[in-house]
């Protein structure tokens, strides 16, 4: 009877759990916001540390910064090393460009 | 006493007599963070405010149709907490599509409501309370949260101008304003007596 009770409390997890998450999922694709692909290439390839040395809230919003040109050099971010993260990102920002068909020259 | 009468004595006694903050003791951890700014506590306030409102609503049907007939009433708290983190990506969701800036200038105190305790505190003593009497919890304990907020915000922005000793400089001298404003709101105790309206 107690193995039953437990059995039936994980299903009605489960089930509450499934429920939510395709809320979220739809709610996700109904306020879904368009943004520069780019942000999401530059915080993969930032440390992901989170550590908030550049004095942003996050990778994600040092991201945001240098593709919006807020911050100049990538070195800003300095839990960064230069063969794994400055070049890269130096590299895809001069290669890709934007929506608005520029690309983004960015110094170390 | 008609049924709108008592809704709304128990949104003005929940709101100012039985206070949230200074009487329940109920999300301390952003009364004190986030009351530096008057702006940054007022936006606190009306978000929590949202997500307490939406959470109340959804979970005392969750609780009253789904949780009592299956008699796992004891899985509650977990079940609320589920809800709460779901509603405030939600929420998250909405704001970051309908006012960027709004969502900017919440940042992380966003995310930081799912841990908010005034929220889980209101939809845990619902489970007392029929829909009604649950809805007043949830709009009262709201506008109290915010009031509370914004004078201590408005207070916190006198004292850093005013000579207090070093030792109490900051947070410690918050605490005891805190703690005389709750004395203040104790001498409104007892003012309404909503007896047993809207008890299951």
């Amino acid at each position: 009877m107690d193995a039953m009770n437990i059995l039936w409390a994980v299903l009605l997890m489960v089930g509450l759990g499934i429920v939510f998450a395709l809320l979220l999922v739809l709610f996700s694709k109904i306020f879904y916001v368009e943004e520069d692909k780019r942000i999401d290439a530059v915080e993969k390839m930032l440390p992901n540390y989170n550590c908030g040395a550049c004095g942003k809230a996050g990778c994600r919003d040092l991201a945001e910064a240098i593709v919006n040109g807020e911050v100049k050099k990538v070195s800003t971010c300095k839990a960064g090393k230069k063969d794994k993260n400055y070049d890269p990102i130096i590299a895809y920002l001069s290669s890709t460009p934007g929506p608005d068909g520029k690309t983004i020259n960015i110094d170390l | 006493m008609s049924y709108i009468i008592s809704f709304i004595l128990a949104i003005v006694s929940y709101m100012v007599i039985d206070n949230v903050i200074l009487s329940r003791y109920f999300g301390i951890c952003s009364f004190i963070g986030v009351s530096n700014k008057i702006k940054s506590a007022v936006s606190m306030g009306i978000a929590v405010a949202f997500v307490t409102i939406l959470a109340a609503l959804v979970c005392w049907p969750i609780y009253t149709f789904i949780l009592v007939p299956a008699k796992m009433e004891y899985m509650e708290t977990i079940v609320f907490i589920l809800v709460i983190a779901s509603l405030v990506q939600i929420v998250g969701y909405f704001i970051k599509k309908k006012s960027p800036t709004l969502y900017r200038s919440l940042g992380i105190y966003l995310p930081l409501i799912t841990t908010n305790c005034a929220v889980l505190g209101v939809v845990e003593s619902n489970m007392a309370f029929d829909f009604g009497r649950s809805m007043a919890n949830a709009i009262g304990t709201s506008l109290g949260f915010i009031l509370v907020i914004f004078l201590f915000a408005c207070i916190r922005g006198r004292l850093e101008s005013s000579n207090t000793p070093k030792a109490f400089k900051g947070v410690p001298i918050a605490l005891i304003v805190a703690g005389i404003m709750a004395i203040v709101f104790m001498g409104l105790s007892g003012l309404i007596d909503l007896g047993s309206w809207g008890v299951i």
